[in-house]
């Protein structure tokens, strides 16, 4: 019999449930009248709106104090962003270093680094982006290209890392690299450096999307000098540590809340009494966001416990993802006309979607990870 | 949940239902071996006063029943000994239709009617299940607890992500075993990709009947069953689907034990409820109060 993807039954602690009303208030309080909500954790970057929350205390949560952390739970953290999500904050400016550069360096980099990096990161100052697809490498990231040659005291990088979202405003950049030529054993000879983004060597160049947005980008990194200081954990580790990163990556929340305001809108528009068809729509969605929520929280108490559930979170990334799409799709055919608010929104949200099941990878990818999971590969 | 329950259940349920048996219980002869084997072990009072065990362990205990489609109203059993404190073989009846009533001891209804008097037109469910017409003779007025509806549909949803474990690593195997082309067909991308959706479904439909099963005492209850009667409903449709495609014409047949839990799975996910029955009770209660707390509906149902 399989019994792996155990996804052990997980009921967020009262600690947790308690820090609801406190983000809602301050969320009510910090957003402007008529706030219009982002539908999008890659929506509304705002230095400002991320250093408010720092000083609350709900960034770098669960790290440990003496690195300007709160040491709350994996839990606590998790009710913190699904409400930003949920409200549609922006919250685009410290998700990434929050999320994942942070818990990186706390797993993996050195005492100086986590020093100089998460008591900033913590207080809603430093903001971070993920270098790894390059223009060659998308979904096979183990193939990346851009190098970084041994000098004294360091190392000089080359290359072009792509659809780097908000390397135009943030601080830094970790970057996987080649630090050794490939062999037979290509996930080998790897390697992560954390880069600053202004610094020498680096240029950022902006990528309008479909919407019109320009929160990617292209970097090109020209005789780019990182010092010894700056590679995060072993050279050649670089493999490992990325897996591990995409743990936190994938079972958060935003995961599934990407079309959230779409269903807020659909119940506006249909009021308190939907017909039979509208019921059942808002019935079916609520019961898909119940469970994704279930199932998230349940890996959320997997890294609570020091796991590192890879082939949880891209399982809970792959529904959710499907999940967002269909969500648009199907209150999309139930809309009544003339419902501005509900159509702004499909709109938002339909322009958006293509990259739900491209960022963080690709649905082909994630089904790769669950097929390994199941001992199919 | 209780371990040792647990071991018994799987072992009782591994020897004693196979292939014979589901097949002599769809001819409509009731496993009488199976039945005493499970009274002898006290399995029928999992759930009820007095027993050590609770409400969550009645329904653990039903999942394990679903990995191996047995083929008893254990559903039935465990709820109405559960509530009425009765040991035999108690049926309950929806609309006039109980599993297994033509070798029931008592029926009691859902509308709160009980008698050991009443008349019995032998039918069956999709999968071959026994579902007989009943009508009460004598009855006499039971005080049923409310929410019986959702605890027989939540029993259902306990019996689905048991089934749905089951027709996963059945499809798993299977893949393993098959070659095609010089090599097994769980090599493809292709079937990959469809074990890797079937193996969402089932994780989702096991989170939604757990979540369900958790807020056994809370006031949400109702509403944490609909959401999982509705969820698995949909994961039981997806996940037979790509079973029986990765199986192939052998899953089509009689001879291959397939569609002992894919009919199964088919037949539950419309008894107390289909999806849209609970859809609908859920989507107007998260209308109801209005588009600004729709999200406050959704979390806090815990």
């Amino acid at each position: 019999m399989f019994t792996g993807l155990e996804f052990e039954p997980t009921r967020l602690p009262p600690e947790a449930e308690a820090l609801r009303v406190e983000v809602r208030d301050f969320v009510a309080r910090e957003l402007p009248p008529g706030y219009w909500p982002n539908s999008d954790f890659n929506e509304g970057h705002s230095p400002d709106f991320s250093r408010r929350l720092g000083q609350r205390g709900w960034i770098g949560m669960a790290w440990p104090k003496r690195f300007g952390g709160g040491e709350r739970t994996f839990f606590e953290r998790y009710v913190v962003t699904e409400e930003l999500l949920a409200a549609g904050a922006p919250v685009s400016a410290h998700w990434i270093a929050d999320r994942q550069s942070g818990p990186l360096l706390l797993n993996y980099g050195s005492e100086n680094q986590c020093e100089r990096y998460l008591p900033r990161i913590a207080r809603g100052e430093c903001f971070f982006s993920i270098g790894m697809s390059e223009p060659n490498s998308g979904s096979d990231l183990a193939s990346v290209r851009t190098r970084a040659e041994r000098v004294s005291d360091g190392w000089v990088v080359n290359g072009t890392k792509i659809w780097t979202t908000d390397a135009h405003r943030n601080h830094y950049i970790i970057t996987l690299v080649r630090t050794e030529p490939p062999s037979e054993n290509r996930h080998a000879g790897l390697s992560q450096l954390l880069i600053d983004l202004h610094g020498e060597g680096v240029t950022v160049r902006p990528i309008r999307n479909l919407a019109g947005g320009e929160d990617f980008n292209e970097v090109v990194f020209e005789d780019c000098f990182v010092p010894d200081d700056d590679v995060v954990g072993e050279p050649g580790n670089g493999w490992a540590q990325v897996t591990s990163e995409l743990g936190y990556e994938r079972s958060g929340p935003e995961r599934f809340l990407s079309a959230f305001r779409v269903l807020v809108e659909f119940v506006r528009a249909v009021g308190s009494e939907p017909s039979p068809g509208e019921a059942a729509l808002i019935g079916r969605l609520a019961s898909h966001l119940m469970t994704l929520r279930r199932m998230s929280i349940s890996v959320a108490g997997m890294l609570q416990n020091g796991g590192s559930p890879v082939v949880e979170s891209a399982l809970v990334k792959s529904l959710g993802n499907d999940f967002e799409k269909l969500l648009g799709e199907l209150v999309r055919l139930q809309a009544r006309p003339g419902c501005d608010r509900l159509e702004r929104c499909l709109r938002q949200t339909l322009l958006h979607s293509p990259s739900f099941t491209l960022r963080g990878g690709t649905r082909e990818i994630l089904r790769g990870v669950i097929a390994r999971g199941l001992g199919l590969r | 949940m209780n371990r040792l329950i647990a071991d018994t259940a799987e072992r009782i349920f591994s020897d004693h239902v196979d292939r014979r048996v589901l097949d002599a219980a769809e001819r409509g002869e009731f496993p009488r071996a199976l039945w005493d084997v499970v009274l002898e072990a006290g399995l029928h009072l999992v759930g009820s006063p007095g027993s050590g065990t609770d409400g969550g362990d009645l329904y653990e205990l039903l999942k394990i029943a679903g990995r191996h489609a047995v083929p008893l109203p254990l559903a039935e059993v465990l709820i109405a000994n559960s509530l009425f404190d009765e040991d035999g073989l108690t049926t309950i009846a929806l609309d006039g239709v109980a599993p297994w009533g033509r070798v029931a001891d008592r029926v009691v209804t859902v509308e709160g009617e009980m008698s050991v008097d009443f008349d019995v037109t032998e039918d069956a469910n999709l999968a071959g299940e026994a579902r007989d017409r009943i009508r009460l003779r004598n009855a006499r007025r039971v005080d049923v607890p409310g929410q019986l509806v959702e605890r027989i549909a939540l029993s259902r949803a306990a019996l689905m992500a048991g089934a749905l474990d089951r027709v996963l690593s059945m499809a798993i195997d299977y893949a393993t075993e098959r070659e095609q082309f010089g090599r097994p067909i769980a090599k493809f991308q292709a079937v990959q990709h469809n074990l890797a959706v079937l193996a969402g479904e089932v994780a989702a439909a096991r989170c939604a009947c757990d979540g369900a099963i958790m807020s056994a005492t809370s006031p949400n209850f109702g509403v944490a069953v609909g959401a999982a009667k509705a969820r698995i409903g949909e994961a039981a449709g997806v996940a037979a689907e790509i079973a029986h495609q990765v199986h192939g014409a052998m899953g089509f047949t009689h001879e291959h034990s397939l569609h002992h839990f894919t009919r199964r799975l088919w037949a539950w996910r419309d008894e107390y409820g289909r999806e849209t029955h609970w859809q609908v009770q859920l989507g107007r209660r998260v209308a109801s109060g209005g588009a600004d707390s729709v999200w406050e509906f959704l979390v806090g149902v815990e």
